[in-house]
């Protein structure tokens, strides 16, 4: 393993590259204008970029808010949809405890910060617009406008999301400053998404406020609410005005709390530092954190480095700095993006061992930890722990072509077990085979290769979202078709297990509760490479496996509505009476467009048994359906 | 490759020379006794020469003319080389002359050495001359004992990676040497975007133009600007490499590239940096010589900033002092060892006293090259294993036929046992072959591997075989009706690569080597009705495959898809000489 592990360190890489960009600078420049606004926010566009950047200076609830640090599912948001961030169910039949289960929590103050700022000013309207003028959309903000610009651009990501299901589209969320945001759970779901490289949330070495959300702060709310006071009074005056007033707005948060305050959070950074501490943190970092101090900066986007890298870097100041350095971005982005044009001097002590270890000097350095520090030990085995130490995700996919080559042939063998239910006198399709099976050897067998083939897909799918495979494998036909193969040919054989166990009574039904997150996937990365083509081939037979993979689980849904109207005779139900016949009309265009293949219509099939069942019921002898005018064959 | 001492300075004196006579195209000179010929072009200092005035693009370039360079591409990833538009259109307007190629011909014939020279915009010329010479000569119109040389001075980038990629595939990577000064911009420049510093570039030029080496006063600020720029813009570009070479997989790099231009010139051929006071310092590792164009001029500290970008333009004059008396190159050669790689990198680091970062990416640099032979190696320890499989597959094919149900149609009913195993050899197959081509699509083996004759012969042989047994399993289960037709919506992409390479080779006519996907075409023929130019064009190119044994017998057994189609046709269509070969 350890040949294969990552040769280079390169925190301190990525964030020269940001750094030289103009992306950080002119975010920083917006976001001061921002803050002397009268809307609260500004536009406007460099070039093919459009830039949105909102104040800093932000009052209501989200400020006043006692209990400020109280955590509320998106849910709350109301009207303002954000679509795969909501609390519905994973689907994932195996259910893997603790906070896998967890919904997805955001800061309430700043939620409806975001909300009030989002629906008062018209905002939807004039991002939406931005983002349809400009290739390329950045949304920025400082301190609590920081927390504004992660939501908005959490909005619009979940809003391209609905229209178009393309993965990573061109919004970068660049904050200063910023308070953390939500629980663990928002944190695992951006990187599910992909969406971690679309934030780069940038922290001076010793400013308070990231860090605030890291220490549970019920018991500080009146020396926050100074300090958040005292913050506001700096950001909305002008430099001139500045000094005269400085000493009265800081005589207010005096010496005494302000030491205070910064003991109790670095008390509490101490403790967190532990495993278990860590996992019990209210808050919880996501996307790219770009940490800078006077000696350069690192870029990091694994979670559980940034904590600890933000504890590591705030050891090194006093009271006094944590406070002003919220104030400082404009002289650390100037001072550093100017700073990587020349070259910086590099003190060590002995020759470092390897290239790893040179980068990682080098990071040390560019975080401002003196290497004589005994934090310079913590922070280096905090920046390997974010090593990566397989291989690197072009060769892992190369290998990946390999084991899909052994798992196809599991893929074949239900390929014939299909096609010789076909030919069985029983007549009744691979389905219904499949789900009435009795213990032998061959529905063993297959069963067997289901579970083989979920386990790869699962694998794959994990290696894809935890960012372990090239960034556009979801793009490549090898293995969307594959994929795709899979999925058509095996879900049927899920759903009959599904049903077959009776876990629907436990769970509910398959396609609302229990259907496997690869499959959804799979549906995800199909339709993607998809969204330019028509669909109109015209089908000549059957096709091999039935187009939409779920077909069977409807038509479990449709045999238990079905026996519901059996049972109770005399009372029609109208509701129950309009789905049937909605998947009625939904069945019969697929088997006309030949998208089913031919198990589906096989004598003893399911399906055939429920059309019958249906024809009778509503032949006009028992009892006419007035508003059931498609069922006659 | 030791090259003698008076050339290089022969060649620059001449790049020169060239420079005084604006009203000729370029240079002889052939001194008597002399076995070399040098070929020299002058620059041009005006800024549509540079960015061309037709370009849409931020950094003037456009897709290389395949016509006239067809090896610049990479051959599986069908990615043609990206070239300066106004360079290319400078370089046309001469070949337009035919007074070039006679004297290069003449030269050739006389078996001369043939130096093309070239000096600041006068570079990027010769390079393209000298690629053209060496395309003339695969082709077969030109021919020569003596590999040409293609000597360069402060040359300004030409092209794309793909340079670097098909000149190293193409064995050609050794004949060209760049010389450029330690502090000289114009090798750099093209590393920021012209359209956006159009009027400044102009200012710059026009002082080019006077061959002055003193930047005057009110030049100081435009020199201090577009030298802080091209910088700037070069260190986005070198770090967003140095990332993707250290496998960052940070998704960040992703999403910042649609919100920037970055550079899409790259460095090629062998790079030899002078060094003021020092030795000069040779890399022919593209990616370390684009670390290298960055760090090698990177000021120290702010008051080093203007003299730096004043020395940035006067130094692009000032060659003739700094060219070494001697140069021992090196042709590229895959075989260099590591060791030496990295102690060489470690050599130029410590020569221009480079930072720990700029030393890191030149270790990097040298890393990703290493990678690739380590890729290979794992490559070629699979040859055993799919030569066992094809060999298994060969059998089923002889099986098939005894049994009079070709290989293609057998697999297609997948009856017996023997069609299931088969089809696990393929998949095996399949296997091995992804892995390959996925590694390709990355560059992340060794340039030359799509040029060589091993792979290129596995890969026909394995074409051949297997091919039909992809298009049967496609057509066997309706795959036409869900995705459309095999040779458009379903090809893997192993076949197009392999396809390709054999193309290139024998410099056959793209597609024209299709034997291993007729069946698809028959296929398509069958169920959507036949077409008649189409039907036609299938029956002459069998024939011809078959007189050259490049199909199997099996395709004529009687019962065969593509007898049975043959049979359906209608007679004016139909034809005759087919008969005699069906058999069973």
């Amino acid at each position: 393993m350890e040949a294969e592990a990552s040769a280079f360190e390169t925190s301190e890489m990525v964030a020269t590259f940001l750094a030289s960009t103009p992306l950080v600078r002119e975010s920083w420049r917006l976001c001061a204008a921002a803050s002397f606004s009268t809307t609260g926010f500004v536009i406007e566009q460099i070039g093919h970029v459009g830039y949105l950047a909102f104040s800093s200076v932000q009052t209501g609830q989200a400020i006043s808010d006692p209990n400020w640090a109280r955590l509320v599912p998106f849910e709350a948001a109301d009207d303002v949809v954000f679509g795969p961030l909501m609390t519905h169910g994973d689907g994932d039949g195996d259910g893997d405890g603790d906070d896998h289960q967890r919904p997805v929590m955001v800061h309430a103050g700043l939620l409806e910060l975001f909300l009030s700022l989002f629906r008062s000013q018209a905002l939807q309207h004039q991002i939406l617009a931005l983002k349809e003028k400009c290739k390329a959309v950045v949304i920025t903000g400082h301190s609590l406008g920081g927390s504004a610009a992660s939501l908005s651009a959490l909005w619009l990501l979940c809003h391209s999301h609905l229209q178009s299901v393309s993965y990573s589209p061109s919004v970068l969320c660049i904050s200063f400053g910023s308070p953390l945001l939500g629980n663990k759970s928002l944190s695992r779901a951006i990187l599910r998404e992909r969406w971690g490289g679309n934030f780069c949330h940038v922290v001076s070495k010793h400013d308070i406020m990231p860090r605030l959300l890291l220490a549970p702060s019920a018991t500080l709310t009146p020396q926050m609410q100074l300090l958040l006071q005292y913050w506001h009074f700096s950001m909305s005056t002008t430099t001139s005005q500045f000094g005269n007033h400085r000493n009265a707005a800081a005589a207010q948060l005096g010496d005494q709390e302000t030491a205070e305050l910064f003991r109790f959070i670095m008390a509490y950074l101490e403790n967190s530092s532990s495993e278990e501490a860590v996992k019990n943190l209210l808050f919880w970092p996501f996307g790219n954190y770009m940490l800078y101090s006077q000696e350069g900066a690192i870029c990091l986007d694994n979670a559980a480095s940034v904590i600890k890298m933000m504890h590591l870097m705030l050891m090194t100041g006093s009271p006094n700095d944590c406070i002003q350095d919220h104030l400082n971005y404009g002289e650390y982005v100037e001072r550093v993006s100017s700073m990587y044009l020349k070259q910086r001097s590099f003190i060590r002590a002995e020759p470092p061992k390897s290239t790893y270890e040179a980068g990682l000097a080098l990071a040390l350095q560019s975080s401002g930890i003196p290497s004589q520090e005994p934090a310079a030990t913590l922070a280096k085995d905090c920046l390997t722990m974010a090593r990566r130490l397989g291989r690197t995700p072009r060769l892992k996919c190369a290998k990946l072509a390999v084991s899909l080559s052994k798992i196809v042939p599991y893929r074949a063998q239900i390929e014939w077990y299909k096609a010789s239910c076909d030919e069985s006198i029983d007549q009744m399709g691979y389905y219904d085979a499949f789900k009435r099976r009795g213990s032998t050897k061959r529905g063993d067998q297959v069963n067997m290769n289901r579970h083989k083939l979920a386990q790869f897909w699962d694998n794959v799918i994990e290696l894809w979202e935890s960012n372990q495979l090239p960034y556009d494998f979801h793009k490549r036909a090898k293995w969307v078709n594959a994929c795709q193969s899979y999925k058509l040919l095996v879900e049927p054989l899920e759903i009959a297990e599904y049903y077959r166990k009776g876990t629907h009574l436990v769970k509910g039904h398959y396609l609302s509760n229990g259907r496997p997150r690869r499959f959804q996937v799979s549906d995800r990365w199909w339709k993607e490479g998809r969204t330019n083509e028509k669909e109109n081939y015209a089908r000549t037979k059957f096709t091999s496996a039935t187009q939409d993979s779920c077909f069977w689980a409807r038509l479990e849904e449709a045999l238990e509505w079905l026996a519901i109207l059996q049972s109770e005779h005399g009372e029609m139900k109208q509701d129950i009476w309009e789905n049937i016949s909605k998947f009625d009309k939904y069945s019969r265009r697929l088997v006309e467009r030949k998208e089913v293949s031919k198990d589906v219509l096989a004598k003893n099939s399911s399906y055939t048994k429920w059309t019958e069942e249906l024809n009778k019921l509503s032949s006009p002898l028992v009892s006419p359906a007035p508003s059931l005018p498609l069922v006659q064959f | 490759m030791a090259m003698k001492e008076e050339l290089i300075k022969n060649a620059y004196s001449e790049a020169i020379t060239a420079h005084r006579s604006p009203d000729k195209p370029f240079l002889k000179k052939s001194s008597t006794g002399s076995s070399e010929v040098i070929f020299s072009f002058r620059g041009s200092w005006a800024v549509k020469d540079w960015y061309s005035d037709k370009s849409q693009r931020p950094f003037g370039e456009k897709k290389i003319n395949l016509k006239l360079f067809p090896s610049l591409r990479s051959i599986g990833n069908e990615e043609a080389a990206d070239v300066n538009q106004a360079f290319e259109e400078r370089f046309q307007l001469i070949l337009e002359n035919p007074k070039l190629k006679d004297k290069v011909q003449k030269a050739a014939k006389d078996k001369k050495q043939v130096v093309f020279t070239g000096h600041s915009s006068g570079g990027p010329i010769a390079i393209l001359a000298t690629i053209w010479f060496l395309e003339e000569h695969r082709k077969g119109n030109i021919i020569f004992s003596t590999l040409p040389l293609c000597l360069t001075f402060g040359s300004p980038l030409v092209g794309s990676h793909i340079f670097s990629h098909a000149l190293r595939r193409e064995n050609w990577s050794g004949n060209f040497i760049h010389f450029v000064s330690k502090y000289d911009l114009i090798p750099r420049v093209f590393l920021a975007s012209l359209s956006a510093n159009k009027q400044k570039f102009e200012k710059i030029l026009n002082f080019l133009s006077q061959r002055s080496k003193q930047v005057p006063l009110h030049l100081a600020q435009d020199a201090q600007d577009i030298f802080t720029e091209v910088m700037t813009n070069a260190l986005t570009l070198t770090s967003h490499v140095a990332c993707k070479l250290m496998e960052s997989t940070n998704l960040l790099l992703e999403t910042v590239t649609n919100f920037i231009e970055l550079s899409p010139y790259r460095p090629f051929g062998t790079y030899v940096f002078l060094n003021v006071g020092g030795n000069p310092v040779t890399s022919d590792n593209f990616n370390a010589v684009l670390q290298l164009l960055f760090y090698s001029c990177q000021p120290s500290s702010d008051d080093e900033v203007l003299e730096i970008a004043k020395r940035s333009l006067g130094d692009h004059h000032g060659y003739e002092s700094e060219l070494p008396n001697s140069f021992r190159g090196h042709n590229y050669s895959s075989d260099k060892s590591y060791a030496y790689e990295i102690d060489m990198l470690n050599k130029a680091a410590d020569a221009f006293g480079l930072s720990t970062s700029g030393r890191l990416c030149l270790l990097v640099a040298g890393e990703s090259e290493e990678q690739k032979k380590r890729n290979q190696e794992k490559v070629k320890s699979k040859v055993t294993d799919m030569e066992r499989a094809l060999k298994e597959i060969e059998h089923y094919k002889n099986v098939c036929e005894l049994e009079k149900v070709g290989l293609y149609d057998s697999f297609k009913l997948q009856k017996d046992q023997k069609d299931f195993k088969a089809n696990v050899k393929r998949l095996e197959l399949t296997g091995i072959w992804d892995e390959i081509i996925e590694l390709l699509k990355g560059y992340k083996l060794p340039d030359e591997f799509e040029g060589q004759r091993q792979w290129i012969d596995l890969g026909t042989q394995y074409r051949r075989l297997v091919e039909p047994l992809d298009i049967a399993n496609y057509y066997r289960h309706l795959k036409n009706e869900d995705t459309g037709p095999y040779m458009t919506k379903g090809r893997p992409r192993r076949y197009r690569y392999q396809q390709q390479w054999r193309e290139h080779e024998k410099k056959m006519e793209k597609g024209s080597s299709g034997e291993s996907c007729f069946w698809a075409d028959v296929e398509e023929l069958f169920c959507q009705g036949n077409e008649k130019d189409v039907a036609k064009k299938i029956q002459k190119q069998v024939l011809q495959w078959e007189k050259e044994g490049e199909i199997g017998n099996d395709v004529f057994l009687h019962n065969s898809t593509f007898v049975q189609w043959w049979n359906s046709l209608d007679s004016e269509i139909k034809l005759n000489d087919i008969q005699p070969l069906i058999h069973g």
